[in-house]
């Protein structure tokens, strides 16, 4: 009996410490937000056509397959829409979509999207800024914010914001490969 | 003269309560009739053999015993189950990064799945009654470890995967000797 108590303490124990850090953790000023920046050696409006056109986007997002427009006649600008198309493959590589949708359009230096999962997991907002630095360098910072609608991914949004991060951290590094190597070409 | 340890260790693993301690006692004796013939490496060579070719036979009185129910219990719900539910639960968290997220896992969350594995393990070690339960649990631990590592959806490194099918049999069997010192 005694070593049943034990074990009972000791899987308990398992699993309140990280419900109780986890909930703790969620309360954080910067729940849900992740940021990312990069210094690129070419000018901003070269590094804004990577960020503004579906095509370029595909090649530096990792697992974005696809960008559709809705209106094509209005691909760009404030309140034009674009919906993403990305491959989960921690879902069984089951396409999701996220509809996006300007708020924010100032070429070369400013863009924002207000974002939405079409299942209706999370929303959230999505912004960029090009920081000129002169000498044809551009700063890109990029910051996101999700919220999700799910209590049990509300739950572990501690664990699911800095892997996202993570990811954003590398697809700005994978952006800045690829704009610095179109640009040597050039 | 002893034989290799490490075919000691896998015919007391597979072997029954029942027939542990017979068939290591009658393999042992032509083992030092063997050496005292032919020198100790033959010795060695025909034990490892024996062992190896009554694995299959010793499971499966095991199994018929209905010994082996709890092993298999044990390694199942107390190794494969919390293994492939954290792995289940990874892929939640990754699938729920915006703009979504590779097999690949963060250091983290495989030595949170190590640290599961090891008190789980060790909690399955805890209830074994003889040495001889002690090491079917820990054969059993390895190999529930070793099938969620295969059932897993992430692409586990191979230093992670080694060190969940070497830690769980590990964590149980120090358990087991643990709580028999006391």
């Amino acid at each position: 009996m005694k070593w049943v108590k034990r074990i009972a303490i000791v899987l308990a124990v398992l699993l309140i410490v990280p419900t109780v850090t986890l909930l703790v953790l969620g309360h954080r000023a910067n729940a849900g937000i992740a940021r990312a920046a990069v210094e690129i050696n070419a000018p901003p409006d070269q590094v804004w056509t990577w960020l503004d056109d579906g095509d370029k986007l595909k090649q530096w997002v990792s697992w974005m397959v696809d960008v559709k427009y809705p209106d094509p006649q209005k691909a760009h600008g404030l309140g034009a829409k674009r919906v993403l198309v990305l491959k989960d493959e921690n879902n069984g590589g089951g396409l999701m979509q996220i509809a996006a949708t300007y708020t924010e359009y100032a070429p070369p230096s400013r863009m924002t999207l207000q974002v939405a999962d079409t299942e209706g997991l999370f929303n959230g907002e999505e912004s960029y800024r090009l920081v000129d630095l002169g000498g044809g360098r551009t700063r890109v910072e990029t910051r996101s914010r999700a919220h999700y609608m799910e209590w049990f991914a509300n739950f572990l949004e501690p664990l699911i914001t800095p892997q996202a991060e993570k990811k954003m951290v590398m697809d700005v590094a994978r952006l800045k490969r690829l704009v610095e190597a179109k640009a040597e070409v050039r | 003269m002893k034989p290799p340890a490490w075919a000691q260790l896998v015919l007391w693993a597979v072997a029954g309560e029942n027939e542990a301690e017979f068939v290591a006692g009658d393999l042992h004796e032509e083992f030092l009739l063997l050496c005292a013939a032919e020198g100790r490496s033959t010795g060695s060579r025909w034990y490892v053999r024996q062992v190896l070719r009554s694995a299959a036979t010793l499971l499966g009185l095991r199994f018929r015993s209905g010994e082996a129910a709890h092993l298999v219990a044990a390694a199942l719900v107390a190794v494969a189950m919390p293994l492939l539910l954290l792995d289940r639960l990874w892929s939640f968290v990754y699938s729920n990064i915006p703009f979504k997220d590779g097999l690949q896992r963060a250091p983290g969350f495989w030595a949170a799945n190590v640290v599961c594995v090891c008190v789980c393990a060790a909690v399955c070690g805890s209830l074994a009654r003889t040495f001889v339960r002690a090491m079917g649990v820990a054969l059993a631990a390895a190999v529930g470890a070793g099938c969620a590592l295969w059932c897993s959806a992430a692409t586990a490194p191979l230093f992670y995967a080694g060190l969940v099918i070497l830690a769980a049999p590990a964590s149980s069997m120090a358990v087991f000797a643990w709580r028999r010192s006391r």
